[in-house]
């Protein structure tokens, strides 16, 4: 290994480049980096399984959603119906997502363009969150996070009329 | 598995105080300082309610078990820390009507001897009036004080019907001794003296006569008395030579005079049959006077008798036309006499009672009698010694003319020397009682020798309010004391009016609106208003900084009452047996106004009303009180306004039938006065107030107005509907045989309760929903056969609108009495079960179902199912002597039920721990709904008991009030002590609490405010040098 204190500049230095001899500085440029090819690429090849390429990225978008069901059905068996933090932030989360997903639609639509079969991958898209969300809405249902039942509009149910007044009691 | 962070937590009860006596030792922990028994508080520890072993190898279940108990008795802890005793809570305590007073004779006595009616013993402060020590005994007759003589330090009692013989150290209330006596109905008892020295206390009772020691209560000898079938011995005489004189007599027929003597209770001389045709009773006609010469006065002959018990045999007559004196026809005159020291003989002097108002100082010396002085108008006399000199003191009306009405109510009493007559000068103590006209019934004065040998003296008056009043030369009130507060028989807690700024703000609102430039100039002058009370109270608020904190005091009096920020201080009004009124402020217990009702007789009945509440300014806030008197029967109305106490300018009714029963509507009349319906003995009915409008509103509901009548002698409940001409009808009828049960209580639901949930959330999630039947009556019956494996309790649940019985069901052998709580749709009850011998409580909760039959209205007349009666019986390990729940402004807050014991303690009780739904195997569904297991004994922890040490003696009630605040319920327990408290059955969750830590809170967010700043600040100047970079 050569290590060579050089001027006052530096305290040292290491040159890596440096072959032994002591080649002059300058002499390493015309190499390149590693993994530097002076040959250009082909283009005519490429553009195929360029298309391939496309299409197959525009599936992954569109399954992306549907491909998250098992997932969140095993993480939805783990979580349990108690009511606690991580379950609730796994729900939400699993209510978040797809709802962002729905937001940002367009967007994604967008991305799809190059599709030939985007209507398709579109729906299916749409199928997917679609179903992560009902999936989280089936998720808060077991946990009772849904208003659904008489007792969750308990409070809000008012006393009966009072039709008849009565008084007495024993006699003085 | 890490227990969780409420599980370490054993030092927390540290901060509790909770009981009086047996607290567990860790609740006094000696740790952290010098205190006995008041814990240090500290700063931020919250009080847990109980400790929960924690155990780190249990199972999950078994720790979520647990767990789940730590959050269902972690909000019962009801108990305060140190600094908050006396805070939100006051104590008041009584003796009751006066029946023995005794005053030391010296100037610098301190204190005095009382025994009372309420069967108290105790010593009051003579310069201030404080109990320096009471003892309560039984409430029943069998407490009842007989007599009481005080010889030196000692008190000596006989209570119990003269079974009890009791001596007091009167210093510190301690019980010298104490001996039970025979059985025999009571006569009289007195000292006895030997040669100079008091040393025993003769029991005379209807067949025998004891002598006991007074130095340890031993019996020296009994002697039966002879003829006691046919002679009924009343009098006792003795002084200082040796023998004990008792007197017999066979009314209308002759007299026995038996002399004991002292030594061995031999009776040394015997005379009977002393012929005395004319004499029915010895008490009050007769006395005796100077040595041993009984005086007795005859109405028939109007004439002295005098007989002397040592040596005579015949009753010699002195007729009183010799002296001047008429008596006043249909009065039983009665003699007065006095005997300053049992070792030596009587006073000669006596006073004589003509009518009255007209007493006559008589003398009888030497076989002759002579007339001293007379009082025509005096109200009330009384003989008092100081060591040679015996006085009689004389109460009279100021204005000698009405001397027993007396208007002005100024009274003067005066001192005369008994030997003379004359009066003796500068002793006149002038003073005047409230103008409400109670009359003074009673006088105890306490003379003593001032250091030039004049007489000096104070006198305690007691008036027929029960007032004691302790006086001073020249007519200084030292103290008084309202006695007739150790019996309250009725309590109503109102709402104190707002300040004179928001009552202007809510008049503006409450008032039709008149016009907009009308509207705008009442605006701008509330505004006003409120500008100037604003100012005032800067204005106070400076002008209180400069002052030391401790001179400040915000005193409570009538004129600047106003309602707190939460209503947490209202006005108590009081009724009292004795038929006067109290106005109590209730944060601090101070006493505004009394009235005091003179046509009240002793043992009427009460049902005070509150039928306008202060909400509804201009309009004064009125209640009215029903008084019905147990003899004739007759009632009437008085109407008062319950802050200031005054008589309200409303003219009542006329009642001219008897009063069964009331019924306060929730219609108003025009002037926002809640109508009263009173039915009388021909069921017929009277409004008040009786407007045209009322009355026409009265025609359109009178259909849906029924009353419900329980006459308990005859076993009947009866239901009445009322009819548009206001009279009723008989609609319903329920017989309960008297030969086997009698009616003990009836209990209908507070009409001012509301509910805020109308049912029961399941595990399911399904609703349970209650029945809320406010027509809803509990009948209780006890069974008149009382022997232990017969005797029962029924309990019936009856519609008051239609008297369907809902439930019945009868408890074998149990027996009451039986405290007895109704409230929301449930009744608990307490009994005796003879069978296991313990007290029980019984909850029955009644339900609809999981569907409501008619959601909007509640009709009785219109409920074809019954409701699910659900029960369920608990084990209590003491007698309770009051019961009430708690109640809340809207009812959200959990209840609890505050049960008064015999020890004077109150306890908070969580409803949930007395719900018939408790299961008896807990599942996963009654874990969902936080029911506790069943387990059948509830137990009194003391952190419970809400009023820590301050007991109440002899409790007979607790009212509860709502606050302003949800979370807050007021209670005040009576009997003979009055005690007022909060309570958060749920905690305070609606307020900051007391150690809220303002100081941090405030300065992290200023801290927070300030480095926002200035580090927005360095963001900028750093942003601007890369800029330049």
């Amino acid at each position: 290994m050569a290590a060579a204190v050089r001027g006052r500049r530096f305290k040292w230095s290491l040159e890596l480049a440096a072959a032994p001899g002591g080649r002059p500085r300058g002499a390493a440029e015309g190499r390149g980096p590693l993994g530097f090819a002076e040959r250009q690429l082909g283009e005519g090849g490429v553009h195929e399984s360029d298309k391939i390429l496309m299409e197959k990225r525009c599936w992954d978008v569109a399954l992306a959603p549907l491909k998250q069901i098992p997932m969140n059905l095993f993480i939805m068996y783990m979580a349990g119906n108690t009511i606690s933090i991580f379950p609730a932030m796994m729900v939400c989360m699993m209510g978040w997502r797809p709802l962002q997903a729905l937001m940002s639609l367009s967007a994604t639509l967008k991305a799809l363009e190059s599709s030939s079969r985007r209507a398709l991958q579109g729906l299916v898209f749409l199928v997917g969150n679609g179903l992560g969300l009902a999936l989280a809405l089936y998720k808060c249902q077991a946990m009772g996070l849904l208003p659904t039942r008489p007792s969750d509009w308990l409070a809000f149910v008012a006393p009966p009329q009072r039709m008849e007044f009565t008084g007495g009691g024993l006699i003085l | 598995m890490a227990p969780p962070p409420c599980f370490e937590a054993p030092s927390a009860p540290r901060g509790l105080l909770g009981a009086p006596a047996g607290c567990p030792a860790r609740c006094l922990h000696p740790a952290g300082g010098a205190h006995a028994g008041f814990p240090r508080r500290q700063r931020r520890g919250r009080p847990f309610g109980f400790e929960a072993p924690s155990a780190p190898g249990a199972r999950p279940g078994a720790a979520m078990a647990a767990g789940l108990w730590a959050l269902l008795l972690l909000p019962l802890a009801a108990a305060v820390y140190e600094d908050q005793v006396g805070k939100f809570d006051w104590r008041q305590q009584y003796v009751g009507k006066l029946k023995f007073a005794s005053l030391e004779a010296s100037q610098g006595s301190k204190k005095l001897i009382v025994a009372t009616e309420k069967n108290v013993v105790a010593a009051l402060n003579s310069r201030s009036g404080e109990i320096l020590w009471r003892h309560v005994d039984k409430g029943t007759p069998e407490g009842a004080i007989d007599a009481m003589m005080i010889h030196g330090q000692d008190a000596i009692t006989v209570s119990n019907a003269g079974r009890i013989l009791r001596s007091w150290e009167t210093n510190i209330g301690g019980l010298n001794w104490e001996m039970s006596l025979d059985t025999g109905s009571f006569q009289v008892a007195s000292l006895v003296g030997l040669q100079d020295v008091v040393k025993y206390v003769a029991v005379l009772k209807k067949a025998a006569i004891s002598l006991h020691y007074l130095s340890n209560g031993h019996q020296k000898w009994v002697e039966h008395l002879p003829e006691s079938e046919s002679t009924q011995y009343q009098l006792l005489y003795s002084h200082g030579t040796g023998v004990i004189h008792v007197l017999g007599i066979v009314p209308q027929s002759h007299l026995n005079i038996l002399t004991f003597s002292v030594e061995d209770g031999e009776i040394t001389k015997q005379v009977i049959r002393v012929a005395a045709p004319w004499l029915k009773s010895l008490n009050g006609v007769c006395s005796v006077v100077g040595e041993a010469v009984l005086v007795c006065m005859d109405m028939g002959t109007h004439s002295l008798y005098v007989c002397s018990l040592e040596t005579e045999q015949e009753m010699k007559q002195i007729p009183l036309q010799s002296l001047d004196l008429e008596f006043a026809d249909g009065f039983q005159p009665r003699i007065l006499a006095t005997q300053p020291n049992v070792i030596s003989p009587s006073r000669t002097q006596f006073f004589l009672q003509l009518s009255p108002s007209h007493f006559s100082l008589l003398q009888y010396k030497h076989g002759l009698l002579s007339h001293l002085r007379d009082f025509q108008q005096a109200a009330l006399v009384s003989f008092a010694t100081t060591g040679e000199k015996t006085v009689a003191a004389v109460l009279t009306c100021r204005s000698e003319l009405e001397s027993l009405t007396c208007s002005n109510q100024t009274y003067n009493i005066n001192l005369y020397l008994v030997e003379t007559g004359q009066r003796l000068l500068d002793t006149t103590i002038t003073f005047t009682l409230e103008q409400s006209g109670a009359k003074p019934q009673q006088l105890y004065i306490q003379v003593f020798l001032k250091k030039d040998d004049s007489v000096g003296y104070r006198a305690l008056v007691q008036t027929e309010d029960h007032m004691l009043i302790f006086l001073q030369q020249p007519g200084k009130v030292v103290w008084s004391r309202e006695e007739s507060l150790a019996e309250v028989v009725s309590l109503e807690m109102v709402d104190l009016p707002l300040t004179g700024a928001q009552a202007e703000l809510e008049g503006e609102f409450g008032k039709k609106a008149d016009g907009l430039l009308g509207m705008f100039l009442k605006r701008l002058s509330s505004q006003l208003i409120l500008l100037q009370a604003w100012t005032a109270h800067l204005w106070k608020m400076f002008y209180d900084a400069r002052k030391p904190r401790s001179q400040i005091k915000n005193e409570i009096n009538i004129d600047n009452l106003a309602r707190d920020e939460f209503n947490l201080q209202k006005m108590m009004v009081m009724v009292t047996a004795s038929g006067k009124l109290f106005g109590i402020e209730s944060s601090s217990g101070t006493i505004l106004w009394k009235q005091y009702l003179r046509n009240v007789k002793p043992g009427s009945s009460f049902k005070l009303m509150v039928q306008r509440t202060t909400a509804h300014f201009p309009h004064p806030p009125q209640c009215t009180l029903l008084v019905k008197d147990r003899e004739t029967k007759m009632s009437f109305l008085y109407v008062f306004n319950p802050i200031f106490g005054k008589r309200s300018q409303v003219a009542p009714p006329v009642l001219k039938r008897p009063i069964l029963q009331t019924l306060l509507l929730p219609i108003m009349d025009q002037d926002y006065a809640k109508v009263l319906l009173l039915i009388d003995d021909e069921y017929k009915v009277t409004a008040f107030p009786a407007t045209k409008n009322v009355l026409r509103q009265l025609e359109e509901i009178a259909h849906s107005i029924f009353f419900y009548l329980v006459d308990a002698e005859q076993g009947k409940l009866s239901g009445f509907r009322l009819k548009k001409d206001l009279t009723t009808e008989e609609s319903w009828e329920v017989i309960i045989p008297t030969e086997v049960q009698r009616i003990v209580t009836v209990k209908g639901k507070r009409s001012s309760e509301h509910v805020h949930s109308q049912g029961r959330v399941m595990g399911d999630r399904s609703v349970l929903y209650k029945s809320l039947n406010p027509n809803l009556l509990a009948v209780v019956t006890e069974s008149t056969d009382t022997h232990h494996e017969r005797t029962f309790i029924g309990i019936y649940l009856i519609d008051g609108v239609t008297g369907r019985i809902i439930h019945s069901s009868v408890q074998k052998k149990a027996k009451g009495p039986v405290h007895m709580v109704h409230s929301e749709n449930w009744v608990v009850y307490q009994y005796w079960n003879t069978k296991a011998r313990r007290n029980e409580f019984t909850v029955l909760e009644l339900y609809e179902g999981t569907e409501q039959y008619n959601a909007t209205a509640f009709s009785s007349l219109d409920r074809p199912i019954l409701p699910q009666v659900l029960q369920q019986s608990y084990i209590f390990p003491s007698a309770i002597s009051a019961m009430e729940a708690t109640i809340t402004e809207r009812g959200i807050t959990s209840r609890h039920l505050l049960i008064g014991l015999p020890s004077g303690a109150i306890l908070s009780l969580p409803k949930a721990l007395l719900d018939p739904r408790r299961p008896e195997i807990p599942t996963e569904q009654s874990r969902e709904e936080n029911l506790i297991p069943y387990s059948p004994d509830v137990q009194i922890h003391a952190e419970r008991f809400i009023n820590y040490n301050q007991t109440i003696s002899r409790m007979r009630g607790i009212y509860t009030a709502p606050s302003g605040l949800e979370s807050t319920c007021l209670v005040v327990a009576y009997g003979l002590d009055i005690y007022q408290t909060r309570v958060y059955p749920s905690k305070q969750f609606d307020v900051l609490k007391d150690d809220y830590d303002y100081v941090l809170i405030s300065s992290v967010l200023f801290g927070l405010v300030f480095a926002t700043m200035i580090t927005k600040r360095l963001a900028q100047v750093k942003l601007l040098n890369r800029a330049w970079r």
